[in-house]
This record gives C-alpha cells, sequence and structure tokens, in this order.
C-alpha cells in the first residue's frame, strides 16, 4: 500500500513538470482572446527572451561552458527572415532559420569546442564579430547597400510561432535533461576529464548541445526581426543579444529549466517597466538588481524559491512528529 | 543571515521598481499647462475616436534613443527642436484644431530606446496602440526611420522624419504614403560637393567612409559622381565606427596625393581624424566631414574658430542667409542658453524644426487630428517656415527649399558655399593651413 504510494508520488512528481508546462502554454495560447494587442506585443518580447535563455542553458548550463555566441545565431535568424521573408511563410522561414543555425553551430563546434574554458567564451565573442563584419562585407560589395527591410508579419502570427517555438525547446529542453545525454553534459560540467575516462565522446556530446541550443536563437530571430521591419549587421548581430541570455539565465538560476524561464520572464518584464515608467532611474534600478542578483544569488530567484519551499516543507515536518 | 538580508533586499528592490512605476504615467514631458489625456491607459485598441469636446491637449509621441549610442543625437540634433517647438507652442496657447473650436496645447510622450532597434519599434506599438498618441515623432537615425515608417504606415500615422535620410529612401518611400523627409542629404549634397571641387579645379579625392548607412550611402554617391565630372579617386577605405587610430589611413591618403580629403563619418571619426591630421601636417586643398563639422561646438573642440578655418562639412545654412534663419538662430539660441550640451546645428536644426512648423500648420489647415487628412495637406500645400516657403515632393523636402547643402568654417561662421544663389561667401580653396600646436 505504502508502495503504491510512493510510486504514485512518484509519477506526480515526474508529470507535474511537463504537466504544468503544456498548461501554461494552453492558457498562453488563449491570451490574445482576453489582452490587449500591446500586451501580446510585449508578451511576444517576453517569449522571446525566454526561448533564448533557455535554449542558451541547454547547453551552458550542465557544461559550464560561456557561450556568447547567441547575438550570432539570433542575427543569422535575422538576415534569413529578411531574404526570405518575401518569399515563404513565416514558420517555413523560422525552421529553415533553425536548421542554418543548427548547421552552422555544427560546423563551428566540430572546429572549436576542443577549446575549454575562457577560450571558448572568447571564441564564442569573436564569432559575433566576424559575422557581422562578414555580412557587413558582403552587403557593400554585393547589393550595394547596409541594410535589408524585413516583411512585416502580424504580431499575432508571430505570437502563435513563437509560442510552438517555446514548446519545442521546453520539450528538448526536458528530455535532454531526463535523458543520458543531459547526463553527459552534467558530467562535461562536472568534470571534462572524468567524463571522458568513464567512455563519453565529450567533443561529440559538446558539440550536439552546442547546435541545438542554437536551433531556437535562429527560429526567434526570423520571428523577432518581422517586428523590426529593418535590420543591418550592427542591429541584427547586436552583442547585448549575447550577453542577455546569461543574464536572464544567472538571474532565474541555471541548474533547473524553470530557472531562464522565470529570469527572462521576470527581467523582459522588469525591463519594459522601468523603462517606460522611470526611465531616469532604470539603469540604476536594474544594474543594483543585476549586481545583487550575481554575487550573492548563485542559483538565482529559483534558488530562493527552492530554499523557502524546503524551508517550509521541514518546518511542516517537523510539525507533524 | 547576510544572504536572507539580500533576497529581501532585492525582493524589496523590485517591489519598488514595480511599484514606482505602477505609480507614475510614461515619461511624460509636458509643457505648460500639464495636460489632461483620459484616453492614455485604457484597454481599446483602436485610435483615438473620442468626441470633440473632452480632448484637452494633443498628444505627440516619440522614441528617442535617451541613452546609448544615439543618445548624442536625441541631446543635441532634433531634441533641442521638439522641446523648443512645444514650448513654443504652447506658450502661443496651443494648436488651433478647427474641429474642437479651440486651441489644443501640446503634450510630448517620449521613450527611450536604448539606441535598440527591438525597444524603439515596440515602444512605437505601445505610443499608439497604448497611449494612443495624435501624432508621432520620429526616432534618430535612418536605419530607426526605416523601422518606423511601416509600424506608422501601418497604424495609419503619419511620420516626418528627422535625423536621416538616404539613397534606399527614395526607392521605399512611396510604399508609405505618411511617411516624409526633412533632411537634406547624399541626394542634393553630393552634387553641390562636386560642383564646387570643380568649380575650385580639384582633380583627386580620397574617400575615407564608416562602415554603416550612412557612410555606404555618402561613398556609393560620391565615386561615380566625382568620377563623371573626371575627378580621379585616389582611394577608398572603410572604417569600423570604433576606430581608435587613422594614422596609417592619413599616411596613405597622404602618399596618394589627393587634393581632397573626404570623410563621410561621424563626429567620433571625423575629430579623431582632424586630430590626428593636425598632428600630422596634413592638409589637403579640400578637407571635408560629415556630422559634427557642422556643429558650432566643433570650435570648442579644437580650441578657437582658427583651428577649423577652411573645413567643410554638410550644410547648411547661417543667419545670413535669411532674416527667418536669422531670427531662429537667436531664439535657439535665447532658448538653449542654459543647456550646455546644445549647440546650433548648421545643417540640420532648420530643416527639423522646419518639418515641426509644416505638421502644425498642417493640422491647422485640416482643422482635424485625423493623421488621413493631415497627410493630404502635407502633400498638397505649401507652408510658411522658419525656412521661407516650403513644400514636399514626392514626400521629401523639394530641393529648392533647402538653403544650402555643403558648408565652410571662415572666421568663426559656417558659411554657405554652394555654387549658386544660396552661397554666403565664396569657398577658401585650397584650405588653410591647420594652427601650429
Amino acid at each position: 500500500m505504502n508502495t503504491n504510494i510512493s510510486r504514485g508520488r512518484l509519477n506526480a512528481k515526474k508529470i507535474a513538470p511537463p504537466g504544468l508546462s503544456l498548461l501554461a502554454l494552453i492558457l498562453l495560447s488563449l491570451l490574445p482572446i482576453f489582452v490587449t494587442d500591446y500586451t501580446i506585443i510585449k508578451i511576444n518580447s517576453i517569449i522571446s527572451f525566454v526561448i533564448i535563455a533557455v535554449s542558451w542553458s541547454i547547453f551552458s548550463g550542465p557544461t559550464g561552458y560561456i557561450s556568447l555566441s547567441t547575438a550570432a545565431f539570433y542575427g543569422l535568424g535575422m538576415y534569413a527572415s529578411a531574404i526570405l521573408g518575401n518569399h515563404l511563410p513565416l514558420p517555413l522561414v523560422m525552421v529553415i532559420s533553425g536548421i542554418a543555425s543548427f548547421i552552422i553551430a555544427l560546423i563551428i563546434g566540430v572546429i572549436t569546442l576542443r577549446l575549454r574554458g575562457v577560450y571558448f567564451t572568447i571564441f564564442t565573442f569573436g564569432l559575433v564579430e566576424l559575422l557581422r563584419n562578414l555580412i557587413l562585407w558582403l552587403e557593400i560589395k554585393f547589393s550595394g547597400t547596409r541594410g535589408r527591410f524585413v516583411p512585416s508579419v502580424d504580431f499575432q502570427q508571430v505570437f502563435y510561432c513563437i509560442l510552438g517555438t517555446l514548446a519545442i525547446i521546453l520539450l528538448i529542453s526536458y528530455l535532454i535533461k531526463r535523458s543520458r545525454f543531459g547526463l553527459a553534459l552534467i558530467g562535461i560540467g562536472e568534470s571534462e576529464d572524468a567524463a571522458a575516462h568513464i567512455g563519453i565522446n565529450t567533443t561529440l556530446v559538446k558539440v550536439l548541445g552546442f547546435s541545438i541550443s542554437s536551433f531556437a536563437v535562429g527560429a526567434v530571430g526570423a520571428a523577432m526581426a518581422t517586428r523590426t521591419n529593418y535590420i543591418d549587421p550592427g542591429i541584427a548581430f547586436n552583442m547585448l543579444m549575447s550577453f542577455m541570455p546569461v543574464l536572464m539565465a544567472i538571474f532565474g538560476g541555471m541548474s533547473t529549466i524553470p530557472g531562464p524561464i522565470i529570469g527572462a520572464a521576470v527581467f523582459a518584464y522588469l525591463e519594459e517597466l522601468l523603462i517606460t515608467k522611470v526611465p531616469e532611474y532604470f539603469m540604476i534600478i536594474f544594474g543594483a538588481i543585476m549586481i545583487i542578483a550575481i554575487l550573492f544569488l548563485p542559483n538565482g530567484l529559483t534558488g530562493i524559491a527552492g530554499k523557502l519551499f524546503k524551508r517550509r516543507k521541514g518546518a511542516g515536518k517537523n510539525a507533524n512528529t | 543571515m547576510l544572504k536572507r538580508t539580500l533576497a529581501v533586499l532585492i525582493a524589496l528592490l523590485m517591489i519598488a521598481a514595480v511599484f514606482a512605476g505602477c505609480n507614475k504615467a510614461g515619461k511624460t514631458e509636458t509643457t505648460d499647462p500639464p495636460s489632461v489625456d483620459e484616453n492614455v491607459g485604457t484597454e481599446d485598441t483602436g485610435k483615438d475616436t473620442q468626441p470633440a469636446a473632452e480632448k484637452e491637449s494633443i498628444v505627440f509621441g516619440g522614441v528617442r534613443s535617451q541613452s546609448g549610442v544615439f543618445a548624442t543625437f536625441d541631446e543635441t540634433a532634433f531634441g533641442p527642436c521638439y522641446r523648443m517647438w512645444a514650448d513654443k507652442v504652447n506658450a502661443e496657447g496651443g494648436i488651433y484644431v478647427e474641429e474642437y473650436g479651440k486651441k489644443l496645447p501640446v503634450e510630448l510622450i517620449i521613450y527611450d530606446d536604448k539606441s535598440d532597434m527591438a525597444t524603439m519599434t515596440r515602444l512605437y506599438e505601445k505610443l499608439i496602440l497604448e497611449d494612443k498618441v495624435d501624432f508621432l515623432l520620429p526616432p534618430v537615425s535612418t536605419a530607426f526611420l526605416y523601422a518606423t515608417a511601416p509600424i506608422a504606415d501601418k497604424h495609419g500615422y503619419l511620420l516626418i522624419g528627422a535625423e536621416g535620410g538616404s539613397t534606399t529612401l527614395l526607392d521605399s518611400i512611396a510604399q508609405y504614403p505618411g511617411f516624409f523627409s526633412v533632411l537634406n542629404f547624399s541626394v542634393t549634397q553630393v552634387p553641390a560637393l562636386v560642383d564646387i571641387l570643380v568649380e575650385n579645379e580639384i582633380e583627386s579625392a580620397y574617400i575615407v567612409y564608416i562602415e554603416d548607412l550612412h557612410g555606404t550611402e555618402y561613398s556609393g554617391a560620391s565615386k561615380p559622381a566625382l568620377e563623371e565630372v573626371g575627378i580621379e579617386v585616389h582611394g577608398m577605405k572603410a572604417i569600423p565606427p570604433d576606430i581608435q587610430d587613422m594614422t596609417s589611413i592619413i599616411n596613405d591618403a597622404i602618399d596618394s596625393g589627393a587634393d581632397a580629403f573626404l570623410l563621410f563619418a561621424y563626429p567620433d571619426q571625423n575629430f579623431l581624424a582632424m586630430n590626428q591630421a593636425m598632428a600630422m601636417g596634413y592638409n589637403p586643398d579640400v578637407f571635408l566631414v560629415g556630422p559634427g563639422g557642422n556643429f558650432e561646438f566643433i570650435k570648442g573642440v579644437f580650441g578657437g574658430a582658427e583651428a577649423v578655418e577652411g573645413l567643410m562639412s554638410w550644410g547648411g545654412w547661417n543667419e545670413k542667409s535669411s532674416e527667418k534663419a536669422a531670427q531662429f538662430a537667436k531664439e535657439f539660441l535665447e532658448y538653449n542658453k542654459d543647456d550646455p550640451k546644445v549647440s546650433i546645428d548648421w545643417w540640420g536644426h532648420l530643416p527639423y524644426y522646419t518639418g515641426l512648423e509644416m505638421l502644425q500648420q498642417a493640422i491647422e489647415k485640416a482643422g482635424t487630428l485625423d493623421n488621413a487628412r493631415v497627410i493630404e495637406v502635407l502633400k498638397s500645400e505649401k507652408f510658411d517656415t522658419v525656412m521661407g516657403e516650403v513644400w514636399f515632393e514626392n514626400q521629401l523636402l523639394a530641393s529648392e527649399c533647402y538653403l544650402g547643402n555643403v558648408g565652410q568654417w571662415q572666421n568663426g561662421i559656417f558659411e554657405v558655399i554652394d555654387v549658386g544663389e544660396n552661397r554666403t561667401a565664396d569657398p577658401i580653396v585650397p584650405k588653410p593651413a591647420w594652427p601650429a600646436e
């Protein structure tokens, strides 16, 4: 009888995260019926940051390899949208952007993922600059201009497209977390040498992890480009987009799936709120929050929540005994 | 204990931030009298349709780069113009709108985009959908204008651009019937420069341009125009925005022996090149720089008027151009006398202010805040402004309306040196030597 109860609890524990995520996605999909147009536009921006932060944490979270290449794949997605947007529907452009980002990440990964630690981080930083300058050179050389118009797409269509991408990336993140592949990524983060010794092909795992994490970034870049209407290399390959997911994931907590989601959502919402309501204090408040979070909250917002939950549970048990 | 305290501190900070945000309306720059717009913050998504009697102000909304890399533009270029215009209009009681039967004061809602394109486009949608402003003010820079034009067009708003303009605009402007541009750019300025160079028997040029839309456009337009009149282009170098050393480029320009050094870049790169040219004793017959060279403050940057004597830049107008221009310069300087950051721009300030006056007069002539009807007036009427009588042709300010396209510093005055009736002084070629250090 007791075994059945504990099995039931275990199943509930297993089912709860995907179940809750599914419920949240269904509720989100109904939002356009109930909220204003601008709220949807704002939510588009928040969801896009959530996707980017979750994607980033798929690889960098468990391995500890800090990638600053997000802006590179986001920018590629934006350019794919500018080039293909007039000829193909947005969902197809997003799929193509995602696949292109995946393949480019695969190639880059094969070349560079033997690099470790800070060398890898610096390389990914340089990758953004390399792509920005390469595209700038190509544009000036062959098209004689610097920027491109991106065909505008209705914000509701963008909303459903990026919501679909969010569902996919959450599913991928959840499956990786529960797979041997996910364990291998964690193993690399714990000790890459030890992981190699027990038979893990660390380079293959890293390359695949890096590539998977870039897929949704490219896709969401393609979707969000339709909201900016015009891009040039400086706009598309904006380094800020590389730092944002790192900050968001740290803010929310890197070691769990909800961490980057909560971090990105709170971060993006706070940014929007502060910049429109108290622009004079925006940077001060934002900077103070970030410094405190980075210095004193190693497990981010979810870390605090987890601790509070455990303490409450502990107090409850003590009370029962 | 420390960690717990910090966690509480963060929570309090966040709560404080949220409360501060919720309790304060958007950053509203209201000139006297304070305005009331009962529609702000309502849930409707359509344009403002409230009855005439309830209207208390005309709300102009803009997203400007008040922080980040483009912040200087809002501080020094269009920013001082729209603030001065709003104050002046309100001091006169507002803009008369026939459908309301009274003058309505101007209210400004300005958001900061942090010089970020995605933030800028999103906040314009906020201005339109949530704040329901009556008219839009333009963002900073050509690229941002390109991104805003489709948004304004989609929602039926007119948009008169300020800082920005390029030849790409000519291809796309017809798609957006409510988009207008007032600043002169390469289309009128490059031919004017070529005329001046030909007049002064310049035979060769060396071009340096910043790797952005401005640099690409100006260099792309200049090279064929120069070659067409027989001026050889001895070199053409692209520079990144964050360039820190231009000595190798200046050395190359010296080696090329070109008569004219044409630098299509922004203040940071222009001033760097000037400093290094001074240090290296590089003083070609013609030395032209882009934005920054047309601001009054350049004399202070280089230690006085003699330091920039003979320097050419885009423009141009000055107090000698017309009585109205002189009056505008006087009023502008008086209005901004307490702000040390603001300096007169002998290229943009006059057209920027003209655009605002055109909008004001178009609203008055249309007698309504309906953007579609105001657009029709802007397209069909002529307007009496600080630039004189002006009008739009194919949504651009007609080329004959400009008071000049190229200027040159002469005895502390930014003289218009275009060939023709706008000229306020003959060009000085060759350029006098840089002052000895």
